[in-house]
Parts: structure tokens; sequence; C-alpha cells
């Protein structure tokens, strides 16, 4: 590792820690347990990975294993946390989080499918689909987010700042994310045969990427620091429910006279 | 490398929308829930349609007799000028339905984001509606600028969005009348 690797490393633990001392100083894991397991578990596996890194070499086949595992092991707390997101910002409006969570989780099962068929039959298939899986979970959490945000701006469900910023910081770390591996995904693909000729070549950009990966990484966890700092409004209360009535009346009605309204103005396309 | 760019753009795209739905008076954090009282009443004021209670006096601007007595008897630099105006006039009228029916379009989804059931298909309809409505609508205000104002057509819109204006008043009183029941204090507080 070069010095300026082992400065960027030591900043993102530094920064992890400091997430979770906000995290559980703000009571966080009352409201969103998901997203505090996610904070610690990133701090978790820095350190995990510092220790083997430390132990075993940066570039020795315990430590390829151990930061393909971490990675695993964070991709799933993330997603974890974004469920959790959705269920927090929805769960109020029953009939909508009825409605959102067929479409969301249809979303992320077609998007997880494209990965498995895109991964499928190119050279060395296992590595390629880890960077292909990682690559689409990456933006199947951003898409389920803007659907989320789409949904919530739809029907005028505002989020909370709370909210926003642990959405943001996602999205922004996923998109670095998404095109890193696409990137690199792409030059494992085309030089998968002659890795030994090119290995110096992917080497360097590897640790060009690894050194935007962290930056994003930092940019992402301070934010959520940046959001922590103070202490946090009272939740919302959740909204008193109408009777399903007004709904089953007034829906019906407007959807007909949209349709006679559009109707009318086809009429009026008419030479 | 074609392929890595189409991914760059995609992730640049995905980001944009992000960042436009993150935009303040969007989805507002200080607008509250919906159902806040404050936030409803808001919402329950702007909502209310009005542009299409003044089609008569669009109708008697845009009058066929008018178009008619200008072209006979004004110079024709003046009756050129006058159409045009009654176009903008026709124009600026359907603009006003629009919002007005996209205001009572929103106050359906709100009532849907409060309605404890929603069903799928009805909700599916009305964002098709809603998607076909507004390319609709680009048409006919382009067609508006070129051609002739079909005055018929034009009131046969403002009857219907004047129904639903009386059917959605109705709902906002059934809604008024239950947060009186139901929040501590009601919604025309």
């Amino acid at each position: 590792m070069t010095h300026f690797e082992i400065l960027l490393s030591l900043s993102i633990t530094g920064f992890e820690a400091a997430l979770c001392v906000f995290v559980y100083t703000r009571q966080l894991q009352r409201r969103l347990p998901y997203f505090s397991a996610y904070a610690t578990t990133i701090l978790i596996c820095s350190l995990g990975l510092s220790l083997i890194f430390w132990r075993f070499g940066f570039r020795s086949v315990t430590s390829y294993y151990a930061d393909w595992i971490a990675l695993a092991v964070s991709v799933l707390a993330r997603s974890a946390c974004i469920v959790e997101l959705c269920r927090d910002v929805l769960r109020a409006y029953r009939g909508i989080w009825a409605l959102s969570w067929r479409i969301l989780g249809l979303l992320t099962s077609s998007l997880c499918l494209h990965a498995a068929l895109d991964a499928r039959g190119q050279p060395n298939w296992i590595a390629t689909y880890g960077l292909t899986l990682e690559r689409d979970i990456a933006i199947s959490s951003v898409v389920v987010l803007i659907v989320l945000f789409l949904i919530g701006d739809y029907y005028r469900i505002p989020l909370e700042p709370l909210q926003k910023w642990i959405a943001l910081g996602i999205c922004f770390f996923c998109v670095i994310e998404f095109v890193n591996n696409t990137v690199l995904r792409d030059l494992f693909i085309e030089y998968t045969n002659s890795w030994s000729a090119m290995k110096g070549r992917v080497d360097h950009v590897n640790e060009v990427w690894n050194t935007v990966y962290v930056s994003a990484s930092l940019v992402t966890l301070g934010m959520w620091c940046f959001m922590l700092r103070k202490p946090l409004p009272e939740p919302s209360k959740a909204p008193v429910l109408l009777p399903s009535g007004i709904y089953q009346e007034l829906s019906p009605a407007v959807n007909l006279r949209l349709r006679a309204f559009n109707d009318r103005l086809q009429e009026m396309l008419k030479p | 490398m074609n392929e890595i760019t189409a991914y760059i753009l995609l992730a640049l795209g995905f980001s944009s929308i992000l960042l436009w739905l993150m935009r303040p008076g969007g989805n507002s954090v200080e607008t509250g829930r919906p159902a806040d009282r404050q936030t409803i009443d808001r919402a329950l004021e702007s909502i209310a349609p009005h542009h299409y209670r003044y089609f008569p006096q669009v109708r008697q601007a845009l009058s066929a007799g008018d178009c008619e007595y200008l072209r006979k008897s004004a110079p024709p630099h003046v009756a050129k000028r006058a159409i045009r105006e009654r176009r903008q006039v026709a124009r600026q009228f359907l603009s006003g339905l629009h919002e007005d029916f996209s205001k009572l379009e929103r106050l359906a989804r709100m009532v849907a984001a409060l309605s404890p059931v929603v069903s799928h298909e009805q909700e599916t309809q009305r964002f098709l509606l809603g998607l076909r409505f507004r390319l609709l609508y680009a048409a006919v205000w382009l067609r508006l600028s070129l051609g002739p104002v079909p005055l018929l057509q034009l009131g046969e819109l403002t009857n219907l969005v004047g129904r639903l204006a009386v059917r959605m008043e109705q709902a906002m009183a059934d809604i008024n009348a239950l947060s009186a029941e139901h929040l501590p204090r009601g919604l025309n507080a």
C-alpha cells in the first residue's frame, strides 16, 4: 500500500468510527436499526481488513478473499438498510406501501436476474458474476431509491431530512461503485486471456479506481456524520388515514373524468 | 468502450434525476406529511379549481360573431392582430383548465396516499391517463396556436372540469368533516 492509500484507509476508519459514535449517541438504532447495523458492519469490516492486510500483506490471497467477503457483507447490510428506508418512508401510508413494495421488489429481482444473465457465458464467469452482481446491486439500489422518491413525489409524501441524507449518501456511493465496477468488469473480461501480460496495467487502473472508491466512501460518511452532528428532530407523527370509502368513490370518478377529458382533447385534434 | 460510456451516462442521468427529486419544494421536508392539518389546509385551499368559471367571458371574447365582424369591418392588420390575440386567450384558458384539472388530479393522489386500501388498477389507470392527458394537452395547445379556436369542444372541456370540481368540493367537505371528528383541531382551524 502506498502512503496515500494508507492515509485514505485510516481516514475511512476514522469517519466510520465517528459515524458509529453519532449513530449510537443519537439513538438511531431505535428508529433505523438496519442503518445502525450497516454503520457498525462497515466499521468492523474496515478494522478486520486492516488487521488482515497488516498480518498477511495487502496483495496476499487471504487479503483478496477477505476483501470480497467484507464487500459481500457490507453490500448485504446496505441492501437491508435500503429496504428499511423504503419502509420507514412509506409504511405510515398503508395503501401506498402495499402498492409500492411489490413494485420495488419486482425491480430489485429483475435487476439481480439481469446480473446473472449478463455474467453467464463470460470467460471466468464466477469472478465476472461477482463484479456484475456488485455493479447491478449498486444500480438497483439507485433505481429503487429513485423510484421511492418518484412515488413520494407523485403522492406528495415528503421525506424527512434524515431519510433524505441517508438516501443521498447511498445513491452517491452506489453511482460511483456502479461506474467503478463497469470499468473494472470490462477490463477483466477484455484482458482475462492475457492476464499475466496486462496485469501491471490492470493493477494500475485498479489502484486509481480504489482511490476513487475510497474517496466516494469518505464523502458519503462525511455527509452522514454532518447530518447526525445535531440532535435529530422528533420523527413525524403517523398520518390519520381517511376511511377507504372516500377513495373508493373518488378514484373511479376522477379516472372517468380524466378519460372523458382526454376524449374531448382528442376530438379537438380532429381536422 | 462504448458500453462504458453508456453506463457512465446512465449513472449521470440517475444522479441528475436524484438531484432533481431532492430539489427544495419538491419532496419538501418543510411541508411535513400530507396528513398534517396545516398541510392539508394549505393543499385544499390551493387545490380549488377556479379557471373554469371564466368560460362565459372567454366564450364571449372568442365568439364567431365577433370574429366575423372584425374581418368585415376592421383593417386587415388589425383583424390579424385580433385573431392572434384570440388564439392567445384560448391557449391561456386551456392552460388554466389544465391547471385546474392537474390540481384535482393531485387531490385524488393525496386522497390515495391517505387511504388505507389503494386499488392497483385504479392507480395504474390514473397514471396512464395522466400521461395521455399531458401529451394530448401539448398537441391541442399547438393546434390552438396554429388553427381556429374550437369553441364548442372548449366548452365541453370546461363543463367536465366544472362537474369534477363540484364532486371534489364534496370530497373536500367529507375530508374536512372527518378531520373535525378525528383530529385535535379541524382542517379549517
